[in-house]
């Protein structure tokens, strides 16, 4: 009979805390969106299914000892699975379309706003009784309008390991939302013929200019922001390994297995993050909440910007191209594409709105850097 | 810290982070322009050669765009109608 009643308590149900199902519940609700509403899959399905693992009573998946644990420490701890994925995302980036258009690279900076103005935010939200965010929290919590997954969570590893898994799954969640949250904000902002306004063609960029071109970020960062150098050191290599055209194998590597690879784990520690006493909190909330308002201010900003620029530059800038700003490539660059083509059904606009949008991608990992620097 | 002072450090923050973003994407902007012009100038020739046939390759005549376009968005209406 007590042999009995020792397995009975060795079972999920005797050990089933009430926080823990809802945890679980999260996870099987990120598993639908992945699945069913093909809301990021690649990063939805890992992080949901950690989610659900993690809670797992008795098993201790996340406690020292646990797969979950080590995986964790070995890659999330120490900033390695971010860095290695912005490889991948360096050596899958073509940049000629900045390159052939430089000033570009202004939308990609003022779209940044929203993570600085989100980081005040984050700050006045202590007036509201419950929270407490430091300067570091809020520094990780802004840096979700960057609209990078990755950066947000090297930075979040950096500042405030405890809000992680809440930030990364904002993150991934705004950038799925992309095409939702942006139009409104674009259409609100620019006027009917703005938006129809069509941009000249973009000269094609030779092979030296876009093997010159990682070095050259490279060179500056070193130079001027070194705390960025992790995150556009890797991107760097990725881009120079895609296209100095003679190491094929290894770009080709960084494209698909090692960022494949990456992701199954980046998402799995991001999920083993999700415990019951860390996400199920009034913080979460208003991490969801400063997201959003982050992702709004960074697409309102970046159309500001570009209507500035068409009045002053001589060729004319389609402000919708601004939105493209905040990086989440290439979806931002897409929805640019799509609300254009609503008003003028012969303005292709993608081509022109890759360009801030790879931008928007340096914008942040500098961003990432000046707030390591300033506040880390 | 109270909150005051951190909204203080915040705003700080905010707008030196912007400065910051702005003046390093702009040397960049600057770094790029800068090695376009060079290229242009020391490759010329091999620039041209490589240019000329990627022209040909995209260069639809504007007036044939033009002349395409209007009969699609004219076959679009008969279509309505």
């Amino acid at each position: 009979m007590e042999a009995l009643l020792n397995l009975w308590q060795a079972t999920g149900i005797a050990n089933f805390t009430f926080p823990a199902l809802i945890m679980i519940a999260v996870g099987c609700l990120l598993l639908y969106l992945a699945i069913s509403r093909n809301f990021e899959p690649l990063l939805l399905v890992p992080i949901g299914f950690g989610a659900i693992l993690t809670n797992i009573p008795v098993a201790g998946l996340s406690d020292p000892g646990g797969l979950l644990y080590y995986v964790y420490h070995i890659g999330i701890d120490t900033g390695v699975f971010p860095l290695l994925i912005f490889m991948g995302v360096g050596a899958l980036t073509d940049f000629s379309a900045l390159i052939a258009n430089p000033r570009m690279m202004l939308l990609g900076a003022a779209a940044q706003f929203g993570i600085f103005a989100t980081l005040f935010g984050a700050i006045l939200l202590n007036y509201v009784p419950g929270f407490e965010f430091s300067l570091q929290d809020a520094s990780a919590i802004a840096i979700i309008g960057g609209a990078d997954g990755p950066t947000a969570i090297f930075l979040a590893s950096k500042l405030a390991p405890d809000l992680l898994g809440a930030i990364a799954v904002a993150a991934y969640s705004y950038m799925a939302l992309v095409p939702i949250i942006q139009p409104p904000i674009m259409r609100a902002l620019t006027t009917p013929e703005e938006r129809k306004i069509q941009m000249p063609q973009l000269r094609t960029v030779s092979k030296k200019e876009k093997i010159i071109f990682p070095l050259m970020v490279l060179g500056l960062t070193m130079l001027f922001l070194p705390a960025a150098t992790p995150l556009v050191g890797m991107f760097c290599l990725g881009n120079l390994m895609r296209e100095s055209g003679v190491v094929d194998r290894l770009s080709n590597s960084a494209q698909n297995e090692i960022i494949n690879i990456t992701t199954i784990f980046l998402g799995l520690a991001v999920g083993s993050k999700l415990a019951a006493d860390k996400f199920l909190t009034v913080e979460t909330l208003g991490i969801l909440a400063l997201g959003a308002l982050a992702f709004s201010i960074g697409t309102a900003s970046g159309v500001f910007m570009a209507k500035g620029l068409n009045k002053l530059s001589k060729s004319p800038i389609n402000p919708l191209v601004g939105a493209a700003g905040v990086s989440a490539v290439p979806m931002a660059a897409r929805v640019v594409n799509k609300v254009g083509l609503e008003n003028n059904p012969h303005n292709f606009l993608l081509m022109h709105a890759m360009g801030p949008n790879v931008a928007g991608v340096l914008g942040s990992a500098v961003a990432a850097g000046i707030l390591l620097a300033l506040v880390g | 810290m109270d909150i005051g002072q951190s909204l203080a450090t915040a705003a700080n923050l905010m707008v030196t982070g912007m400065v910051g973003v702005f003046i390093f994407l702009s040397l960049l902007i600057s770094a790029i322009t800068l090695m376009s012009k060079l290229m242009s100038r020391f490759e010329e020739p091999v620039a041209e050669a490589a240019r000329t046939p990627s022209l040909k390759a995209q260069g639809v005549p504007s007036g044939h765009i033009a002349a395409i376009s209007a009969a699609i968005a004219q076959y679009k209406n008969n279509q309505k109608q």
